[in-house]
């Protein structure tokens, strides 16, 4: 069998140029990089851990199929997360996904540490978040699409912009209303929270 | 429901100065409002919490086997849909002939009470199970470690 003498290549744009050449080992490093925030996003989006990992997958097959045409010298995880937001939309039209309501069924298990160093802060956070997950599905997909991308994902305003389609201007307003909507959320149906 | 800045301040500048995505000028004007304003800053502080609580919440992403199997496409989706459908239609129709049969057949009452109420206990029994199991596979965490 054999070896092989190149050294496993640790720039994107070198494994995304190696990838569109057809190496398989570049193909399944990026897979094993991008799938964890490919599902992430898709589970936020549509709260069913089933109907996110199909999405993942699916949303990884097309970004593979496409890869010829994508610009190598441009990140992949915007472009990776745009084909998500596309394949939960196609599929939250074409049949009713059932989101979780019970953050439980969808979070790793609560660490002992987390617990130790402040337990009431924890505690409360925890809850927190447990109202901001159910505050999420009572929003509509466009507040609930930025909120996710930018306080879930981490994404600057100019990926967001690029991943939504949308000027980069639009993104903090949009943004705004959508923190203002959950909020509204949190206080009124959802017993309210404090600084 | 939370106040509206009775100074009207461009409240979106909040979410920009949360982000770091404002230009300098922008930010001292933010700095400045937030000193002298405590409706902005109670809203200000509510939108860092929820923010800090999202990022921090621990999701939990499938193992290396559950991303190895294949997705279901739409094809398959589409078949199995109709298999079930199928199935539901041949099972209504089976149980109506069949309910049909025993009422219009003669036959002693107390017999067919009998059978009737056997029937309708296995029924209700069926059913309150699957209902528990229903309501446990929804929240049951542990459900896809390998035994």
């Amino acid at each position: 069998m054999a070896v092989r003498q190149v050294p496993p290549p640790t720039d994107e744009a070198e494994v995304v140029s190696l990838a569109q050449a057809g190496d398989r080992e570049a193909c399944e490093a990026l897979a094993v990089r991008f799938r964890r925030p490919a599902y992430l996003l898709a589970l936020q989006l549509l709260g069913n851990p089933d109907d996110a990992l199909d999405v993942a997958q699916d949303s990884l097959m097309r970004f593979f199929i496409t890869l010829g045409r994508f610009d190598g010298q441009r990140p992949v995880l915007p472009w990776l997360l745009t084909i998500v937001r596309n394949r939960a939309r196609d599929i939250q039209r074409r049949q009713k996904v059932r989101r979780t309501e019970s953050l439980d069924a969808v979070v790793e298990s609560p660490r002992l540490t987390d617990y130790r160093r402040n337990p009431e802060r924890e505690t409360y956070g925890r809850e927190l978040q447990r109202k901001i997950w159910q505050g999420l599905s009572r929003l509509d997909r466009a507040r609930r699409e930025i909120l996710v991308l930018r306080d879930f994902q981490d994404l600057s305003y100019a990926e967001i912009a690029e991943i939504l389609d949308i000027p980069v201007g639009t993104v903090m307003s949009r943004l705004h209303r959508a923190r203002r909507g959950l909020r509204s959320v949190l206080e009124e149906e959802l017993g309210g929270f404090h600084v | 429901m939370s106040e509206a800045c009775p100074h009207s301040f461009d409240e979106q500048l909040l979410s920009g100065h949360l982000d770091h995505e404002l230009t300098q000028a922008e930010e001292q004007q933010v700095r400045i409002h937030l000193e002298d304003c405590e409706v902005c800053r109670e809203q200000f502080g509510q939108l860092e919490l929820m923010r800090k609580a999202s990022m921090s919440t621990p999701f939990a992403t499938p193992d290396d086997e559950q991303w190895n199997e294949q997705p279901r496409t739409q094809t398959s989706r589409l078949f199995r849909g109709t298999g079930w459908i199928l199935v539901l239609a041949w099972f209504t129709v089976s149980l109506g002939v069949a309910g049909w049969t025993f009422a219009t057949e003669p036959g002693h009452p107390l017999i067919k009470l009998l059978v009737v109420s056997g029937l309708a206990g296995m029924g209700l029994l069926f059913v309150s199970v699957l209902l528990d199991r229903l309501r446990s596979a929804k929240t049951d965490r542990y459900r896809r470690v390998q035994k």
